[in-house]
């Protein structure tokens, strides 16, 4: 395995009696988009900062191309960042503010023009290298500011939640921009954001971060599928989640008890001991609704209907069992055109025990 | 479209109107006015003739004095500005918010005090006999004349303008964005560059403002150069002073005033202008 680019190793960060970043490991690969998603205060723009050297480690040692990279100034970095605010001087022009940073490098005249021009054409805002910041409008700033930060070529680009100053529209077209451009250039980016959407769309991989903590490392696919943490799950919100208690049933198979009934798990409950506390996990989309109760299914529920929701070519539709736990469930219309579904009709819920998993309490 | 004048408005401008006309227009018709009248006997008589201004502008002495107060004036404002930003600097950007709020307060505390007697206190310091020279005579050095020297009246200079060039930069320096100064630094941009490739343009309005109330001050003040420069060399405020005791010619000395004032709205405006160049509205 090649040696990581960035390496977080026993990572912590304190402001004063504040634990911002836990102690932390982290691998970041060359080339990768790596998102570091989580709620505001997480920790995640903090872990950003400190590989930039905006702020320093309290504890722990961040690697940089196997080097420690701790005690080395901002100014001796190369770990361009784009910020949130975007950070544009507004008292330079365009093409100057993307010729900072090589000027700094004291890259000559022509040489960072030509280099600067260059960048602008890339990101498709070259008529605008005259003008001034305030008259350029959000997702021209957001080209400026990825052009200032792409224009020294680095190996690795940090950006703190760049998009969320956007609207809608723009976000959308920005994250395959952002996409693309990691694609073509082969720089490793590190994505800060809050956004599952963003974080889901353009990452590898995904870091998801809790009070300082990460909580899971890996794939969309992976965190999607399977949440390692009940805060994952909970955070993503398209799992269905029964806390409950680890038992055997009748019939000596792993299960686990749960206000909402005892459900049967797969694969013997992974050598799980019973009376330990847990929570089942299954993905709204693995549900089945039936009106008529199912004659072979393992893990059934009755639940009530209590609302529907319509996003495009799926339907989530909202239940409510006799313990007062909600579910959610995920269809295509096609799916659900054979049943009677009403507000406050009673269905039978069912899954298959591959489908569920366990996470620790 | 015009919008019709309120009464409620009214109520409240009024009383700045009325003080503005009385104390400002008036008196500056009267002394345009007055830099036609003559002088006969020692008396003063109303009419019109620019027998003051051909005398005045055809002066050497005039010109010398005020191509003097304008060099120092200039000098005094740039002097202050380049002292005062590193103490603003410091003020802004490396005291904590409670020890920024102390410095604020010892700042003001200089205008406590009448500025006449702060310049005299300087006499004690700089004179033949004074603190300093007595001081340098222990170790075998001196008496130098410290007093009425151009170095002197800049001293008193920067004992004016100081404090309010530190508040007006320190006001400017504090709006200046933080993230701005980390992403200078994030691009290769050292501590030192960052000032200058940074900070002091993004305060620019800031420090332009304060270095032009510095030479506002310096450019009529008249206790410095006479009280610690010894009225040598004259500048326009001390010529204005000689020019009405010398014969009671007061057309004279509204001639000189009118000048200078005429050179302030000038630097003013091209200071405010050059504040905000190169901004977009």
């Amino acid at each position: 395995m090649q040696e990581p680019l960035v390496s977080f190793e026993g990572v912590a960060k304190r402001f004063g009696s504040y634990v911002a970043v836990q102690k932390m490991d982290l691998q970041i690969h060359k080339g990768e988009f790596l998102a570091i998603m989580g709620s505001s205060g997480c920790g995640k723009t903090t872990t950003l900062r400190m590989l930039a050297g905006l702020e320093a480690p309290s504890e722990g040692v961040i690697r940089l191309a196997g080097q420690a990279i701790n005690d080395l100034p901002s100014w001796s970095r190369d770990t361009p960042m784009v910020w949130q605010s975007l950070a544009l001087f507004p008292f330079l022009n365009v093409i100057e503010n993307v010729e900072f940073a090589l000027k700094m490098r004291g890259i000559g005249r022509a040489e960072r023009r030509r280099r600067a021009e260059q960048w602008l054409e890339r990101m498709q805002i070259a008529e605008f290298a005259d003008r001034n910041i305030a008259q350029l409008s959000g997702g021209q700033r957001q080209r400026v500011a990825l052009a200032r930060s792409l224009v020294v070529e680095p190996e690795i680009l940090l950006l703190d939640e760049p998009l969320s100053a956007l609207d809608a529209a723009l976000k959308v077209r920005m994250q395959s921009v952002l996409k693309n451009l990691q694609r073509e250039t082969g720089i490793t980016f590190v994505y800060v954001t809050h956004s599952q959407s963003e974080a889901f769309s353009m990452a590898d991989r995904v870091v998801i971060m809790s009070r300082g903590k990460i909580e899971q490392i890996g794939t969309p696919q992976e965190i999607y599928r399977t949440p390692r943490t009940r805060f994952v799950a909970d955070f993503l919100g398209s799992s269905n989640i029964f806390p409950g208690q680890l038992t055997r049933d009748a019939g000596g198979r792993a299960a686990i008890a749960t206000p909402s009934g005892d459900f049967v798990l797969a694969g013997g409950g992974q050598g799980a001991t019973p009376g330990q506390a847990a929570s089942l996990i299954v993905l709204d989309t693995k549900m089945q609704i039936h009106f008529q109760p199912p004659p072979d299914a393992v893990n059934t529920i009755e639940a009530r209907m209590i609302g529907e929701e319509f996003i495009g070519a799926t339907a989530t539709i909202y239940f409510e069992t006799g313990a007062g736990q909600e579910i959610r469930v995920q269809k295509s219309h096609e799916e659900l055109a054979d049943l009677p579904l009403a507000v406050g009709r009673s269905f039978h819920l069912s899954w298959s025990p591959a489908d569920g998993h366990l996470v620790p309490e | 479209m015009r919008r019709p004048v309120s009464l409620y408005g009214l109520t409240f401008s009024l009383p700045l109107l009325i003080w503005q006309l009385l104390f400002f227009v008036f008196p500056l018709v009267f002394l345009v006015a007055l830099s036609f009248w003559t002088v006969r006997n020692f008396r003063l008589e109303a009419g019109f003739d620019t027998v003051n201004w051909v005398t005045m502008f055809g002066r050497p002495v005039f010109w010398q004095a005020y191509a003097t107060t304008l060099a120092m004036a200039a000098g005094a404002a740039a002097l202050t500005s380049a002292l005062a930003f590193p103490c603003a600097y410091a003020i802004a950007f490396k005291l904590s918010p409670a020890a920024r709020r102390w410095a604020v307060f010892l700042m003001v505390i200089p205008f406590f005090t009448s500025y006449l007697v702060r310049v005299y206190s300087w006499q004690v310091f700089l004179s033949d006999v004074g603190i300093i020279n007595v001081m340098l005579g222990w170790i075998g050095l001196g008496p130098f004349r410290l007093l009425n020297t151009i170095g002197a009246t800049m001293l008193g200079y920067m004992t004016l303008g100081f404090p309010l060039v530190v508040l007006l930069q320190l006001f400017s320096l504090v709006f200046v964005d933080r993230t701005l100064i980390e992403a200078a630094h994030n691009m290769r941009c050292g501590r030192l560059r960052t000032v200058f490739a940074v900070v002091i343009p993004s305060a620019r309005v800031g420090l332009v403002i304060a270095a032009l109330f510095s030479f506002i001050l310096c450019f009529g003040d008249f206790v410095s150069p006479i009280y610690l420069g010894g009225g040598d060399p004259t500048t326009l405020s001390i010529l204005i002073t000689d020019t009405t005791k010398s014969g009671q010619q007061w057309p004279r000395a509204a001639v000189i005033a009118l000048t200078m004032i005429a050179t302030l709205m000038v630097v003013a405006f091209l200071a405010v202008r050059f504040a905000y160049k190169g901004r977009t509205k």
